[in-house]
Order: structure tokens, then sequence, then C-alpha cells
């Protein structure tokens, strides 16, 4: 007992330390080859989960396909007038520059934290591929996280879920400016917290990385990256808490490759 | 529990597999919307085969090793784990069991100890977001989980180990004195 306290204290606040990541390179080989091998397991348990809650979404699914349908005309239509209204106003791609100079790389999730007090995944690059602290990492969907911690052939992935995330995000079209946060014990809801009261959040809208620069400062995250879709946002919780509610596009209980965005300015 | 050199090799490698396990397996599925925790459940079923020492000292490892290998703060783990291998070993010590009812159970209550302390010790320290009320839910899922979990995981230790267990042979049933020519 008397160690655990040591541990605690001597080592709580540090991201990570030496003797932590010899470890966990030492060990990063056997996560690998038990992640390739367990998969097929992982698989079958996942279908058994999934077609439980397929039963339930069937419906809710049918109706949001045919919303889907008139806003993809819809979008198809915008997209056009997009290329035109580009070619028009010489569009300034000084945020679209920003995040060109993000190199993606692939990564294989190999290990995931079991406890929702610490929500982070490992993945099987690292700072021999290029990967850095605080590099962003998406999913095909949206934005999963940031790299905490790296090694050698592995790196740590901080996910949006986990309590010490924290990430600077918009609402579009209207540009309200909040922070990402988690609600521990949540994986399928964030807050976007510290909101303009004075300004209006719909249900629906995007919410996206706000990529801020000023002072010669500027995000670690490039401006623009899909982060969720608002679920919840009531009048009295704008007002009174300055927070709504999203739904995260990434899939975080359910991560195989990721892709870590590299080179970025920092 | 006779600790040799051999029987200390096996139970390393029997952590060794379960913490890979739990992180390349178990914490990657979803049986609504809760990962299995089989951590607490492999420390307990040790604590009860080994005794209180072994419990405790397998438990502060495992805690270690996982901290070590997620890069997380170190010792809080190892704290509630080691809690849970010790009141598991001293179980064993204390009471007598048979059956696979008792481990299952013990599985199922030192997991519920485990993840409380282990959100104690968190809380404790601090942290920086609040806390959804599915906390609950996670916490008496994974519960649930150890409880059946926990029958396989001390069959299939119990046999790795069996060389090393100590068995108390079966007192002989006394036979009934009974009184020549009477009745």
């Amino acid at each position: 007992m008397l160690g655990s306290f040591a541990l605690l204290t001597l080592t709580y606040g540090q991201s990570s330390n030496g003797f932590q990541r010899g470890v966990s390179t030492i060990f990063s080989p056997l996560q690998t080859v038990a992640d390739r091998a367990l998969k097929p397991a992982r698989d079958l348990v996942d279908w058994f989960d999934e077609t439980f809650e397929a039963r339930g979404e069937n419906e809710r699914l049918r109706a949001q396909l045919q919303e889907e349908r008139e806003m993809a005309v819809a979008g198809q239509v915008a997209l056009q007038e997009n290329a035109q209204l580009r070619e028009l106003l010489e569009f300034d791609r000084g945020p679209v520059l920003a995040s060109s100079a993000y190199e993606s790389l692939t990564a294989r999730v190999v290990v995931r934290s079991p406890t929702i007090w610490h929500s982070t995944v490992t993945i099987d690059v690292g700072s021999d591929d290029g990967v850095r602290v605080w590099d962003p990492v998406v999913s095909g969907d949206g934005l999963v996280g940031r790299i905490s911690s790296v090694e050698g052939g592995a790196a740590q992935v901080m996910m949006l879920t986990d309590p010490a995330s924290s990430i600077g995000a918009k609402v579009v079209p209207e540009g309200v400016q909040g922070l990402v946060r988690p609600e521990i014990g949540d994986f399928e809801e964030l807050v976007l917290d510290f909101i303009d009261s004075t300004q209006r959040v719909h249900q629906g809208q995007d919410v996206v990385t706000s990529g801020w620069r000023a002072q010669g400062h500027a995000s670690h995250f490039p401006q623009g990256l899909p982060i969720g879709e608002v679920t919840r946002a009531s009048v009295e919780e704008q007002e009174a808490r300055q927070r709504v509610y999203l739904r995260p596009y990434a899939d975080l209980r359910d991560l195989d490759f990721v892709q870590v965005l590299t080179g970025g300015s920092r | 529990m006779i600790l040799t050199p051999k029987i200390v090799a096996r139970i390393v490698a029997i952590v060794l597999v379960g913490v890979l396990l739990q992180l390349s397996f178990f914490s990657r599925v979803d049986l609504f919307h809760v990962s299995p925790d089989v951590l607490p459940a492999l420390v307990v079923v040790l604590g009860l085969l080994g005794g209180s020492m072994t419990g405790a000292v397998v438990g502060f490892s495992i805690g270690f090793l996982v901290d070590c290998l997620l890069v997380q703060p170190l010792g809080a783990g190892s704290l509630v784990l080691l809690g849970s291998g010790y009141l598991a070993g001293m179980f064993r010590e204390r009471f007598e069991f048979h059956g696979l009812l008792v481990p299952a159970l013990l599985c199922m209550g030192l997991t519920l100890f485990a993840e409380l302390g282990y959100a104690a010790v968190e809380l404790l320290l601090g942290v920086d977001a609040p806390v959804s009320l599915l906390v609950i839910r996670d916490l008496l899922l994974k519960s649930v989980y150890a409880f059946f979990l926990g029958g396989a995981i001390y069959l299939g230790v119990r046999r790795v180990l069996r060389p090393a267990l100590v068995v108390e042979p079966k007192a002989p049933r006394e036979r009934q004195a009974s009184i020549l020519g009477a009745g």
C-alpha cells in the first residue's frame, strides 16, 4: 500500500515517464500480435451486441435515411454553387492551407484502456514514423482525439472522451465557439461548453474544430475537422449553463484504424 | 499454495496473458455499451487460491503493469487491485468454500469494490470533467460480467496451478457404532 501511495504521489500529473515508456515499448509487439489474433473473437462479440441494438435502431434509421436523401440533393446543389462562388470570390484558402500542411498516417489501434476514467487507446505508430505529442487523430468519420504520449513504435491517443480532453470547437454555420469536453462514462455524447449564451445553437448543427490562430500562437488542431452533431440544445441549458450536447461522429467505442495528422503547425 | 520457481513462473504467465487479453480483447468489446474488466476477477481468483499475500502482490503487479502499458498515472490501479487481492486471500484463509458459486460471487463483489475504489481515487485526485450517471451502469455491468467470467477464470487458473495447491484430504467417514445383537 505504501508503494501504491508513493507511486501516486510521485507520478500523478505527469503525462508519462521513461520507465512507463520503456515497459510500453517492450510490450508493444506482443500487443500488436494479440490484437490481430483476437480480432475474429472481438468481431463475434460485437456482432451479438450490434444485433441487439439494430432492432431498436431500424425505425429511427429509416426516418433518418429519408431526411438524409433530401439533404444529399440539397448538398449537391450547394456544391455546385460553392465551386462557382470560389471562382468568383478568389477564395481565401487561409484555414484550408493550414490543414493541408498535415500529412495523414494510418495506424492500427492495438490496445484500449479498460477504465472509463482514462479514455485512451494505443496505436502501432510512434516517433519513428514522425508522430509527435499533440498530433490530431481522426477516423473516417471525424475527430478521435490527440496524441498524448509517444514512443518509438507506438503512441497513446487521448480520446475526446478522456476527462483531460478539451478541444476548441465551433458550431457551423453560425460560428458559436466553445470547448468540447466529455462527461465521464458517456461515450455517446459530448458537451460543447462555455458557448456564447446570446447566440442560439440548434439541434442537428455540425460542430467542427475551431483551429484558432492569435498573436503568433495556433491551435494544435486544424480548422474544420468534424467533431459531431448537436443532439440537445435547449434554450434553458444554453442560457443557464452555456452548453449544448453533441454526438461524436467517430465511433469511439469501436476503433480499429485511425489516421494521425502529422507535420502540422505546432 | 506452495510457491516454487515453476509455480511463480506460471503465475507470471497467467498475469501476462490476463493483462494482454484484457487490453487487446475485453477492453475492445462492448456488451450493452460496457466492456468487461477481467483483471479484478483474475486478482480475486489468485487471492483465493494463493492467500492474502499472493493476492496482494499479484494485485499490485497487475495494476502497475496496466498503468505502465497505458502510460497512465501510476499507483491508483495498483492500490485498488492490491486491496481486492488481499481481501480475497483473507476470505480464503478464514472461510472454507466449495463449488463455483463463492468464487463467482466474490469476483462480482470485489470487482465492484475495485471499480468503486478506482473511481474514488480518481475523484479524490480531481477530474477535470463532469461525471455522467452512466458511470453507475458501467460499475454494475462490469460486476455482473465478473460474476459470469469469474467462475471460468477460477476453473482455468486452478487447473494451471493445480500442482501447487494444498488440498486437504477428506476426513474418513465415521462408522456408526453399533451394538452387536441390538435391534
